[in-house]
């Protein structure tokens, strides 16, 4: 039999469930991978194993998690220097739903400090660094669950996404990324960022594998003052329905003027793909993405400076420089400017929905509108150049944090230096089955999910 | 009326308020940066449509109302 690490995990829980594959096979391919891949990608912080329910869903899968998933009894560092040891009370609602569908955690991932930043990035635990080539940033701030999934170590993992670090990672590492509906996943026991925007999601090799994970973990929490009371859906089933009959919004003008050539192809031929499989392309104006992030960014900064207040009046030196600039900046957001970025969400939210989506199902834009930068050109020597490059790369993932909706990244190609390109698809609150079911229906006509690096 | 500038001495005196020692040299360039943010956050549309009764606690009901029918 060939590495059963190359499996997909819808595949992997069906080939434990029928017997066809033991558990502890699937373990040791994936030690075996993350032996060879962790010194050139240092994704994993730890290694450890912590079995889920035999007869779950799940049973039997290895998954890691970004290093701010709560555990009782365990190590969660969150990416810092400030909680390195810091051992949990509890376990997140997140990873005991996992627990209970039979996966199992083989450890705990690398990501940015206190994942607030956007390349991974990390002046404590060391850079994560892309598997598809290891001078280029693997995306952030859930750096090393994209890398690894995308190098094939794990089957999937949780990531948190605030302004965009499930989908800027899973784009630069050629994954599949879910940004779930604000209060869709429970945050219980999960690091918080900014409570207005966090929001936990799966990371994993396609849409299909992201939905087997959203069906486990997603659903109201009476933990979690903020969880939906939404009923959920059978992600798994709901990709079935293809994207027959869908209405795909688009702004292929705007696509074609504002993202870098090849991203630009890229993308529109992927929504060509979508057309070929029997969407319907309806063109639209873009949505107004700088107004959007900017209320993101007041609303992120204040809330995390707010979050970071203690341990930045009493050791500001223990944060790395880069996330002590950021959390510095939120000090200077008035608080009637935050009040006003919030009270004008519900308006901008009903406005996306009414012009951008009033005909559509989903838009489709580029997940990151540059390629992928290196880690030189985005780190602390990065020069002058460097804040207008990160604030490309966070351009388009920001506004759909402001907004509260899903979005799915899924890969839809690589540029000429080899590194991946990824599409974003944004529905309406509560649409993730949708988004699902379109990533599926283009990823059974492509393969660009099923490349790994080698 | 003209919002008043940031500048580097207002940053610094504004986070020494609130207890915060900023990080050497940071000051010049952190108050160009949220001068640029706090225009793009004031640039918007729609705020001059906004209610009085508009809470931040509405956006949890939005959400509900916008999902797909």
């Amino acid at each position: 039999m060939s590495d059963p690490a190359f499996l997909s995990l819808a595949q992997a829980a069906q080939a434990v469930r029928s017997g066809d594959i033991a558990p502890h096979a699937l373990l040791h391919a994936c030690r075996a991978r993350i032996e060879h891949w962790q010194p050139r990608i240092n994704s994993f912080i730890s290694q450890e194993e912590h079995s889920g329910n035999p007869a779950g869903a799940l049973a039997g899968v290895p998954l890691a998690h970004k290093d701010m998933f709560y555990r009782a009894g365990c190590v969660s560092n969150c990416g810092s220097k400030i909680l390195r040891g810091f051992v949990a009370r509890e376990t997140s609602t997140a990873l005991t739903r996992l627990d209970e569908a039979g996966a199992i955690q083989i450890g705990t991932l690398n990501m940015a400090e206190f994942a607030y930043g956007p390349t991974g990035h990390n002046e404590h635990w060391g850079d994560c660094r892309n598997p598809w080539n290891t001078e280029y940033i693997a995306g952030g701030s859930s750096s090393g669950s994209a890398a690894s999934v995308a190098a094939r170590l794990v089957f999937g993992a949780l990531g948190s996404d605030t302004g965009g670090s499930v989908r800027l990672p899973a784009a630069a590492c050629g994954v599949s990324g879910l940004k779930t509906t604000w209060g869709r996943v429970s945050r219980h026991g999960a690091m918080p960022l900014s409570a207005s925007l966090d929001t936990v999601g799966p990371l994993a090799r396609s849409a299909e594998d992201c939905a087997l994970l959203l069906g486990a973990i997603a659903g109201l929490d009476p933990l979690d003052p903020l969880s939906a009371r939404e009923p959920i859906e059978d992600y798994g089933a709901a990709i079935a329905r293809r994207a027959r009959g869908l209405a795909v919004a688009i702004s292929t003008a705007w696509i074609e003027r504002d993202a870098e050539p090849e991203i630009a192809a890229a993308v529109l031929a992927a929504a060509s793909v979508l057309r070929a499989s029997g969407a319907r392309l309806i063109e639209v104006e873009p949505p107004d993405f700088d107004t959007l992030s900017a209320h993101c960014l007041v609303v992120m900064q204040a809330e995390a400076s707010a979050q970071h207040a203690k341990w930045m009046r009493e050791r500001p030196a223990d944060y790395g420089s880069a996330v002590r600039a950021r959390l510095e900046a939120g000090y200077a957001i008035p608080a009637t400017v935050y009040l006003e970025a919030l009270r004008l969400r519900a308006a901008w939210l009903e406005r996306f929905c009414s012009t951008t989506l009033a005909a559509a199902d989903l838009y489709i834009l580029p997940t990151i509108g540059v390629r992928v930068p290196t880690l030189a050109q985005t780190g602390p020597m990065g020069g002058t150049d460097m804040p207008r490059l990160l604030a490309q790369v966070t351009r388009l993932t920001r506004w759909v944090n402001y907004l509260g909706v899903p979005a799915l990244a899924i890969p839809c190609g690589f540029d000429s230096r080899g590194l991946p390109i990824s599409m974003q698809l944004v529905g309406r609150p509560f649409a993730e089955a949708t988004l699902l079911a379109a990533g599926h229906a283009f990823q059974s006509e492509t393969d660009w999910h099923q490349r790994a690096p080698t | 009326m003209v919002a008043k500038q940031w500048s580097s001495e207002a940053i610094v005196a504004a986070l020494a308020a609130q207890g915060i020692e900023l990080a050497p040299a940071r000051g010049e360039r952190l108050a160009r940066a949220q001068q640029s943010l706090l225009d793009a956050s004031a640039a918007d549309p729609l705020r001059a449509a906004l209610v009085l009764d508009a809470e931040p606690a509405g956006f949890a009901a939005a959400l509900a109302r916008c999902k797909a029918k």
